[in-house]
C-alpha cells in the first residue's frame, strides 16, 4: 500500500483543524496530474480547468469523509474521474437536445454526418489525430472515460471499475466497446480518406 | 478449435485475462494470431494528443481562483483523526448508555411484575371467601367440634362405673345433645361421598341413640353391654383417626385451606 506523504497528512489535519490555506499544498501538488486526466476525457482545455476546480472543491468539502489510510492523490484523481465523467455526460445531453430541437430530420442527418465525419475535411486537413477525436466522440461518455483511462492512463480494470464508481465487469465491457467502435469508425474513416 | 472473440483479444492486449491460454493459443492458431497483430496495430495507431503540461504556477492560479470558494472547517470538529476517536468515544458512550437504560429497565419492569403479582396474591386473600367455600368451611369446623365432642364421650363411657349412678346422667344428657348433631353430619358427610365417615357416624348414631333413650334408663347392664359394642367396633379408635384426617380448626378459621379435606 502507498503511504500518503507526511505534509500531506499534515495539510489535511491542519485544513480540518480551520486552517483552509493549508489545502493550497495539495492543490498546487496534484493540480497538473488532475488536468491531465481530465483533459483526456474531457478532450479540451476549457472542461478540463472546470474539472480540476470542480474536484478540488468536491475533495475539500468531503475532506472528513477522507480515510487516511488511502492516498490523497488516489482518491483526488477517482474524484476527478468522476466530474470528467459527469462533464462530458452533461455535454452529452446538450448535443442530442440540440439536435433534436431540430425539426428537419434530413437537415439534421446532413449535420451529423458534418459533426462526425467528413473525409474531404479530413483529407484536407491530414490528420490522423483529428479522425481519431472524430472517433473519440461516438462514444459514449462511460466508454470514452475507461478507455482512456485503460489505453492512455494504463489503469487496470479495477481501478477504472473504482475510480468510475461501477463493476469491474461493467469498466472491462466498456473499454472492450470502445475499442469495437474505435477500429470500426477510423476504419470507415480510412476507406473514405 | 474455438478462437479467441474480439473481447479476449482487448484484453490480452491490454495484458489482462487469461494471458497463458491465449498466448499459447495465439501461438497455434494464425487466424487469431492474425487478429491480434491487427488489434494490436489499430491500437498502436491510437496516440492521442496530450495537452501542454502545465508549469509550475498552474497549481497555484488553480489554488487562487478556488481559495474564495472554500468555507473554513470549524475546528472544533476537529480532524478525521480525532473525530473519529470521538465519534468512536460517542457511539461507545451511547451504547453503554443504552444498555444501561436496557438493564436499569428491566430491573425496574421485573420488581413491578413482582409487586403486581404480591398485589395479586394480597387481593385473593382478601377477596370474599364464595359461599360454597364458606358451607365447606363451616362443616368442617361442626364435624370438628362434633368429633371432639363424641370421643370425650365415649372416653368417658369406656372408664365409666356402670354402678355410680350420679356419672351416668351428665353422659346421658351429652349424648343427647351429640345425637342432633350427629344426625346433621352423616348427610354431610354423604354428600361429599366419603363413605368411612359416613359409617363411623351411623355407628355413632346408633351407640349415641341408645345411650340417650336407652328404655328404663342406663342401668350397669346396659353401660356394660355398650361399653362393650364400643369397645368391639373400635369407635373410639375410628373417631380418632377421623379428627387427625380433618385440617386444623384455626387454619380453617384463617382460610388457609379450602376447606375440602375430607
Amino acid at each position: 500500500m502507498i503511504r500518503m506523504d507526511k505534509s500531506e497528512h499534515e495539510a489535511i489535519r491542519a485544513v480540518l483543524a480551520g486552517d483552509k490555506d493549508a489545502y493550497s499544498t495539495l492543490v498546487m501538488r496534484h493540480s497538473s496530474n488532475l488536468f491531465r486526466v481530465a483533459f483526456r476525457i474531457t478532450g479540451n482545455e476549457a472542461d478540463a480547468d472546470d474539472v480540476v476546480q470542480d474536484a478540488l472543491l468536491r475533495g475539500y468539502r468531503k475532506l472528513k469523509s477522507f480515510e487516511s489510510r488511502s492516498e490523497f492523490g488516489t482518491w483526488i484523481y477517482r474524484i476527478a474521474v468522476r466530474c470528467a465523467l459527469s462533464k462530458i455526460g452533461d455535454r452529452k445531453v446538450n448535443e442530442n437536445r440540440r439536435i433534436a430541437e431540430r425539426t428537419d430530420l434530413e437537415s439534421d442527418q446532413l449535420q451529423i454526418a458534418d459533426e462526425a465525419a467528413d473525409p474531404e475535411r479530413l483529407l484536407l486537413s491530414g490528420e490522423i489525430g483529428a479522425m481519431q477525436e472524430i472517433a473519440m466522440e461516438g462514444l459514449s461518455a462511460i466508454e470514452r472515460t475507461a478507455f482512456v483511462l485503460r489505453h492512455m492512463e494504463g489503469r487496470s480494470t479495477e481501478e477504472i471499475a473504482k475510480a468510475m464508481g461501477i463493476q469491474p465487469n461493467a469498466a472491462k465491457q466498456s473499454v472492450y466497446r470502445a475499442v469495437q467502435k474505435l477500429r470500426r469508425c477510423l476504419s470507415t474513416l480510412k476507406v473514405k480518406v | 478449435m474455438k478462437h479467441l472473440s474480439e473481447e479476449e483479444l482487448v484484453a490480452r492486449a491490454y495484458g489482462e485475462g487469461d494471458k497463458v491460454t491465449a498466448e499459447q493459443h495465439l501461438n497455434d492458431c494464425p487466424e487469431c494470431a492474425k487478429a491480434y497483430a491487427a488489434l494490436l496495430g489499430d491500437l498502436a495507431e491510437l496516440r492521442f494528443s496530450d495537452p501542454l503540461p502545465r508549469d509550475s504556477s498552474y497549481g497555484e492560479r488553480v489554488w487562487q481562483s478556488l481559495s474564495g470558494s472554500l468555507p473554513e472547517y470549524d475546528a472544533a470538529e476537529r480532524s478525521w483523526l480525532g473525530g473519529g476517536l470521538w465519534r468512536g468515544l460517542r457511539y461507545a458512550t451511547a451504547c453503554a448508555l443504552l444498555l444501561a437504560c436496557a438493564f436499569v429497565g428491566g430491573r425496574l419492569w421485573e420488581r413491578g411484575r413482582t409487586q403486581s403479582s404480591a398485589a395479586v396474591n394480597q387481593q385473593q386473600k382478601q377477596r370474599p371467601v364464595e359461599p360454597a367455600q364458606q358451607r365447606e368451611r363451616v362443616v368442617v369446623v361442626l364435624l370438628s367440634d362434633h368429633l371432639d365432642r363424641s370421643e370425650r364421650l365415649l372416653v368417658e363411657l369406656k372408664h365409666v362405673d356402670a354402678e355410680s349412678t350420679e356419672l351416668v346422667s351428665p353422659l346421658r344428657n351429652e349424648a343427647r345433645s351429640l345425637l342432633a348433631a350427629n344426625r346433621i353430619c352423616p348427610q354431610n358427610a354423604r354428600q361429599d361421598d366419603d363413605p368411612a365417615l359416613t359409617t363411623a357416624l351411623d355407628r355413632l348414631d346408633h351407640l349415641l341413640d341408645e345411650l340417650a333413650n336407652q328404655p328404663g334408663g342406663l342401668n350397669a347392664a346396659a353401660l356394660s353391654r355398650l361399653q362393650h359394642e364400643m369397645n368391639a367396633d373400635g369407635l373410639l379408635f375410628e373417631v380418632r383417626v377421623l379428627r387427625t384426617r380433618l385440617p386444623d380448626r384455626k387454619a380453617v378459621l384463617d382460610g388457609r385451606t379450602n376447606g375440602g379435606a375430607i
